[in-house]
């Protein structure tokens, strides 16, 4: 049977080929959207559990993904860092980060406005590859500490042009280096000014553009000191501690100041909340591609069982039975399905190097998952699409099909 | 002396009509006929007697409207769809006045389908069929690529290989010159005469007839 499933996809080789490259073209499409929405999504949610913190604390029905702004006075650091649960102070640091948005690199990209001394947890281990960091020996942070009164306001009119101007340093990741061409001592245009490029660090930390947090605080809000969302590091766990004590921290910490605390390593979860919209509607454009290519594998084989009619005759007579011309159908799909399917996954493997390298910062992932994924989809969608067809020539009269020109 | 199981067909008043748009039109009218095993039996007849259609009923190409066909000592007019294809693998062959080769095989695949069809081993009985009607040399050629005889020998070759109970074979020389419907004749005779094929023929040729152990002549349906 395999044979004759062979002899006759080799008989029609221009038909097969396209088939095969329907098949190929659809799954291509499915791999692809895959492994770009979770490869950019996976991308940003890796560089986020870069961060040596444990909790985020965001704004009340915020999303972690979306905040941007200034949302939390600057009464909310002195309160999570004097928080205490049963008796005992946890929180180490508070580190404040006001986001914002900047145009570099062809896109739109995240900026995280951080201060100087707050930099080690975000860098971790990662390396300065050029330059240094910026606001260096947080002389403007110093500056504006200098000035600040009780209430941690200072008078903004108060602070010269040259000093704002050498405040305005910006440090990068080297994917953004890459990909814009960036180097050290390049100025970018923001806020109506000019920032310099004073730093590129290894990529992999959580924002790819990094200011200090007192520049957009001076320039967006008139030097008050108020934040997009807080990374908490959490004191060292006491030895008894039970192995939910970062989840109790978290609500607690949300009860006591009012704000939404999500784990860090929630993160990821959250991302693909946030985009589950996105989710379907990429979900159901690969999927309409594939009930199309299925549809024209379907069309195809009916075609085929009309072109054999006297053939199917002849199987009859020779005593094929019912079942063996519905499998004849099933297995001549499955092996163009699966072929396909083969091309398909070539094909996404080559969308995602001419991709990747059109567009750096995309990232696209083919995870083991998504090639099973489609070749499930392939060899099912091939024998379902084979089976009206074969139900046709397995319901042939066989006087009437060898009569058949 | 005859006995029941020299007897490998059993035809037993067969009646058959066509409906065409609800219009019956009868063809055949309380068919008898028996075969011995190893006959080798001629059916002749005019245009649009029948013949046809109780070779079609006989090989469970359709069913019998009424009356009964046994085969090898076995009902088979009443089987169901699966059950007549099986009796086709297992007791039928088929030679037919087109060929009806598969054209995507080739002319080994196409002797070896039929016995693939049935599950069975193929250890060098498709060439050695090949070699019996002398186209050994051609098993790789698709049917395209033969003559019209050679493809007759073909077919003859794919129909017999499962070494049948019984032979139908429907005006085999049909679209032949008279050299190659000889040569197929003689190799149909050939295959009865030292396999001992039950062979149950349709032709128009006389000059073919005198070869047969009987002829039956057919006559609207019905034997003279
Ligand atoms: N599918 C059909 N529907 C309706 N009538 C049919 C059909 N097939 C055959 N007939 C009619 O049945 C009669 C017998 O046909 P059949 O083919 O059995 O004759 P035959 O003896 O084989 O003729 P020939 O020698 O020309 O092959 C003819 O009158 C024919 O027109
Ligand atoms: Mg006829």
């Amino acid at each position: 049977m395999l044979l004759l499933a062979i002899a006759h996809l080799r008989h029609r080789k221009l038909r097969t080929t396209l088939s095969i490259l329907a098949v190929g073209i659809g799954i291509a499409m499915l791999i692809v959207m895959l492994g770009l929405s979770h490869g950019m999504l996976n991308e940003v949610a890796d560089r986020m559990q870069s961060v040596d913190a444990e909790l985020i604390v965001l704004p009340e029905n915020e999303n972690v993904i979306f905040t941007a702004g200034a949302a939390f006075s600057g009464k909310y650091a002195p309160l999570i860092d004097a928080f205490e649960m049963d008796g005992r102070r946890v929180v180490k640091r508070t580190i404040g980060v006001m986001v914002d948005t900047l145009h570099m690199g062809g896109q739109q990209q995240r900026l995280f406005g951080v201060d100087r001394d707050d930099m080690n947890a975000f860098l971790g281990r990662r390396k300065i590859i050029e330059g240094r960091l910026f606001d260096a020996d947080r002389k403007f942070g110093n500056l504006l500490d200098s000035m600040r009164n009780e209430n941690g306001y200072y008078d903004p009119t108060r602070i010269t042009e040259s000093q704002e101007a050498s405040a305005c340093e910006l440090v990068i990741d080297t994917r953004l280096a890459r990909v814009g061409k960036y180097s050290v001592g390049d100025q970018i245009t923001f806020l109506g000014r000019s920032f310099k490029i004073v730093g590129i660090v290894q990529s992999g930390v959580a924002g790819r553009v990094f200011c200090p947090i007192q520049v957009l605080q001076h320039f967006k809000n008139a030097g008050v000191p108020w934040v997009s969302l807080f990374f908490v590091q959490l004191r060292p766990q006491q030895e008894t501690a039970a192995s939910n004590y970062d989840e109790r921290v978290a609500d607690a910490l949300s009860a006591h100041i009012k704000a939404k605390v999500e784990l860090k390593t929630a993160y990821r979860q959250l991302m693909y909340e946030s985009f589950s919209q996105v989710y379907i509607y990429i979900n159901a454009a690969s999927g309409v591609a594939l009930v199309v290519c299925f549809l024209f594998i379907l069309l195809t084989m009916y075609t085929m069982v009309l072109e054999r009619t006297r053939e199917i005759g002849i199987l009859k007579s020779l005593g094929a039975g019912r079942m063996y011309l519905l499998r004849m159908s099933v297995i001549e799909a499955v092996i163009i399905c699966t072929c396909g399917t083969i091309v398909g996954i070539g094909l996404a493997f080559g969308a995602k190097y001419g991709l990747e390298s059109a567009k750096p910062l995309l990232t696209m992932t083919i995870e083991p998952k998504f090639v099973a994924i489609a070749l499930a989809i392939g060899v099912v969608g091939g024998s379902l699409s084979a089976i009206y067809p074969g139900y046709r020539a397995a319901n042939l009269d066989p006087v009437a099909a060898l009569g058949f020109d | 002396m005859t006995t029941i199981s020299d007897h490998i067909l059993k035809v037993r008043d067969v009646h058959y009509a066509y409906h065409t748009a609800g219009v019956a039109t009868p063809v055949l009218h309380g068919i008898d006929l028996e075969l011995r095993r190893g006959e080798f039996v001629i059916i002749m007849g005019p245009s649009g007697c029948g013949k046809t259609t109780l070779l079609n009923i006989i090989g469970l190409m359709m069913p019998a409207r009424s009356g009964t066909v046994e085969l090898d000592g076995a009902e088979v007019s009443s089987l169901d769809d699966a059950g007549r294809a099986s009796v086709r693998r297992n007791k039928l062959g088929f030679v037919f006045q087109r060929f009806n080769l598969l054209p995507v095989l080739t002319v080994e695949q196409n002797v070896s389908l039929a016995l693939r069809l049935r599950g069975d081993q193929l250890d060098g009985q498709a060439i050695r069929i090949l070699e019996r009607v002398g186209l050994a040399d051609k098993r790789h050629s698709k049917p395209n690529a033969l003559s019209v005889g050679e493809q007759q020998r073909a077919a003859i070759a794919r129909a017999v290989v499962r070494r049948p109970a019984l032979l139908l074979a429907d005006e085999p020389t049909g679209s032949l010159d008279s050299r190659n419907a000889q040569s197929v004749l003689d190799l149909l005779r050939e295959l009865n005469a030292s396999d001992g094929v039950t062979t149950l023929m349709i032709t128009h040729n006389e000059h073919l007839a005198d070869r047969a152990d009987r002829v039956l002549f057919m006559h609207d349906g019905r034997f003279a």
